[in-house]
């Protein structure tokens, strides 16, 4: 195994480390990796890993809190003349010393999300029916992929997930048919739901949510439906 | 005629889930299960105005009492309960913290729903709809009210007891409807030992997926005071269900429904009809409107548990949207959009 294989291989766990999709297998390696203090390679690690989170806080457009100016200035540095971090290694020691105690705690939390993540999707197969069978699963594949209800978020980093989602939440998730032709019949039928399509989904579901509050068998779940999808008057 | 008489003070859907009650008091059944029956408290006349702090309990006597023991004390305890409580409702992978508050004024039932988090939204509900469950009405709930009603939810789901809880700091039966075919979700719910109100409930898929879980964190049983069901926000929305019957004489039918789902109201709505069917648990809305080319789309939207399948039909050479909402799976919502025709 030569090194320049192993280097990338970390590179490639960490960033599905950083994507929230690390295997077992990965995490140890990079757990590893960083216990082999003192080599290159860690350090190349805690350097990839704080430019990844800073990048990626970047392209979310949040703002990033102030940043210690020995990072950032050795974050230019590393985008600027990324070959040159190994050709002066004893600046770049100085300069990981500190980083590197203030991300060792984040690193282990996010091996605790990533468990966490999948204590609760073992929670939610206990309710697995027995009964099920085969022509069940099949017709209920074709339910959207969504994200069934968790505990917690997704991990993804260990980034709390954006405020402004809130009011695209609200929406209904929109998928066209596919086998039949959007030419059918000479009425163009949209693929990208409109907003007047939105408010009509959005329309009904609160009407059925009505209705089905007076059934009464629910309690007032069905209001909570209701209430959920209410838009602020405009 | 004073049974009916009170029942009639009630939704006719927990009549229903009343009536799968009424099996456990059988007096050759009641001995089995307890066994000096308290007459007074357990006839069937004391349903509705049965005082929750009378019901026995204790772990013995939870322990002996069938899973249809406490669906039909969780049905009378949503109608005629009076709580309020915080509760959480994760729902889309969100969790969000909503105020809830249920009392009932001169035999209706007044709702107040208020989110605590996210976008400010409030719902007050009041007058549901006692006085349209006459007899008579061609669409009315009362058609739950059957022999075959009553044996409806257990002939369409297993009701199995799966152990007990504590949730909001109160012991809860935990109960599981499993649905016997794939028309249906799956419903827990852990119902409060001492009153039946429906303390945690969750819907589940097939796959035993979590669709979405709302739970008590603070129940308070104390008696609703008439400000608490005053709206709190200017914008909240008043939802007075008592003004419409909901039993017009629909124009379009179905000619599949999923087994043992039955209509339980139509009503007119902006440019079309909707219709209602319930299997007892579970509810979809059938929406037939002429809402014109712009709403040509064929296809889903998913948003919780709630489905809602879009089609279209042509009739009498007019183009009428059909979309079928409800908490069932997307297939059956789209079977029974297809399954819609007009009566000739």
């Amino acid at each position: 195994m030569s090194h320049g294989n192993h280097q990338q291989r970390l590179n490639e766990s960490l960033s599905a480390l950083m994507d929230g999709e690390a295997t077992e297998l990965e995490i140890q390696r990079l757990l590893k990796e960083k216990g082999a203090s003192g080599s290159v390679s860690a350090d190349g690690l805690d350097q990839r890993w704080s430019r990844y989170q800073l990048a990626a806080s970047v392209m979310r457009g949040e703002a990033v809190a102030p940043v210690d100016l020995g990072l950032a200035a050795s974050i230019s540095a590393a985008i600027d003349d990324e070959p040159a971090l190994d050709v002066r290694p004893e600046v770049a020691a100085n300069d990981v010393q500190p980083r590197s105690r203030w991300w060792r705690p984040l690193s282990r939390g996010a091996v605790a999300a990533t468990v966490a993540f999948a204590a609760v999707l073992g929670v939610q197969q206990l309710q697995q029916p027995v009964t099920s069978g085969g022509g069940e699963l099949v017709a209920e594949a074709e339910r959207p992929a969504q994200q069934p209800v968790q505990s917690v978020p997704r991990p993804s980093g260990f980034y709390v997930p954006a405020l402004n989602t809130r009011s695209v939440s609200t929406m209904p998730l929109v998928t066209p048919e596919q086998q039949r032709g959007a030419a059918q019949q000479g009425v163009p039928m949209q693929l990208v739901p409109s907003p007047e399509l939105m408010r009509h989904l959005n329309r009904v579901m609160i009407e059925h949510s009505e209705q089905a509050a007076q059934m009464g068998s629910q309690g007032m779940v069905p209001f909570a439906r209701a209430t959920y999808g209410e838009q602020p008057p405009e | 005629m004073l049974k009916l008489h009170q029942m009639t003070t009630s939704k006719a859907n927990s009549l229903l889930l009343a009536l799968l009650f009424l099996p456990a008091f059988n007096p050759a059944l009641a001995q089995q299960a307890s066994p000096p029956p308290v007459s007074a408290q357990q006839a069937p006349e004391q349903l509705p105005n049965q005082a929750p702090e009378q019901v026995e309990s204790g772990s013995e006597e939870t322990a002996t009492r069938s899973p249809v023991y406490w669906l039909g004390k969780m049905a009378d305890a949503v109608t005629n309960l009076e709580y309020r409580g915080l509760v959480t409702y994760e729902h889309v992978g969100m969790l969000e913290t909503l105020e809830v508050i249920h009392g009932v004024r001169g035999g209706e039932q007044v709702e107040r729903v208020r989110y605590l988090s996210g976008t400010p939204r409030e719902l007050v509900s009041r007058g549901q709809d006692a006085h349209c469950r006459r007899e008579g009405s061609p669409l009315s709930r009362a058609g739950l009210w059957s022999q075959m009603g009553q044996q409806n939810v257990q002939s369409l789901y297993h009701v199995l007891q799966r152990g007990r809880e504590r949730v909001a700091d109160r012991d809860a039966v935990v109960l599981e409807l499993r649905p016997k075919d794939v028309h249906r979700l799956g419903m827990v719910v852990s119902v409060h030992e001492d009153t039946g109100l429906p303390l945690k409930s969750m819907l589940v898929n097939p796959n035993g997926q979590v669709l979405e879980r709302y739970q008590f964190v603070e129940l308070d049983l104390s008696p609703v005071k008439d400000e608490d069901l005053v709206a709190k926000s200017p914008d909240a929305r008043e939802s007075d269900a008592g003004s419409d019957c909901g039993s017009i004489v629909s124009r379009w039918q179905l000619r599949w429904v999923p087994p043992g789902f039955k209509p339980v109201a139509s009503r007119e709505i902006d440019q079309g009809e909707l219709l209602v069917y319930s299997d007892g648990l579970s509810v979809f809305t059938v929406f037939v409107q002429a809402l014109g080319p712009e709403m040509n789309f064929n296809g889903r939207a998913v948003r919780g548990a709630t489905v809602a399948y879009m089609d279209h039909v042509v009739f009498d050479k007019q183009r009428y949207t059909i979309t079928v909402v409800g908490e069932i799976p997307v297939q059956t919502a789209q079977l029974v959009a297809r399954s819609v025709t007009g009566k000739h």
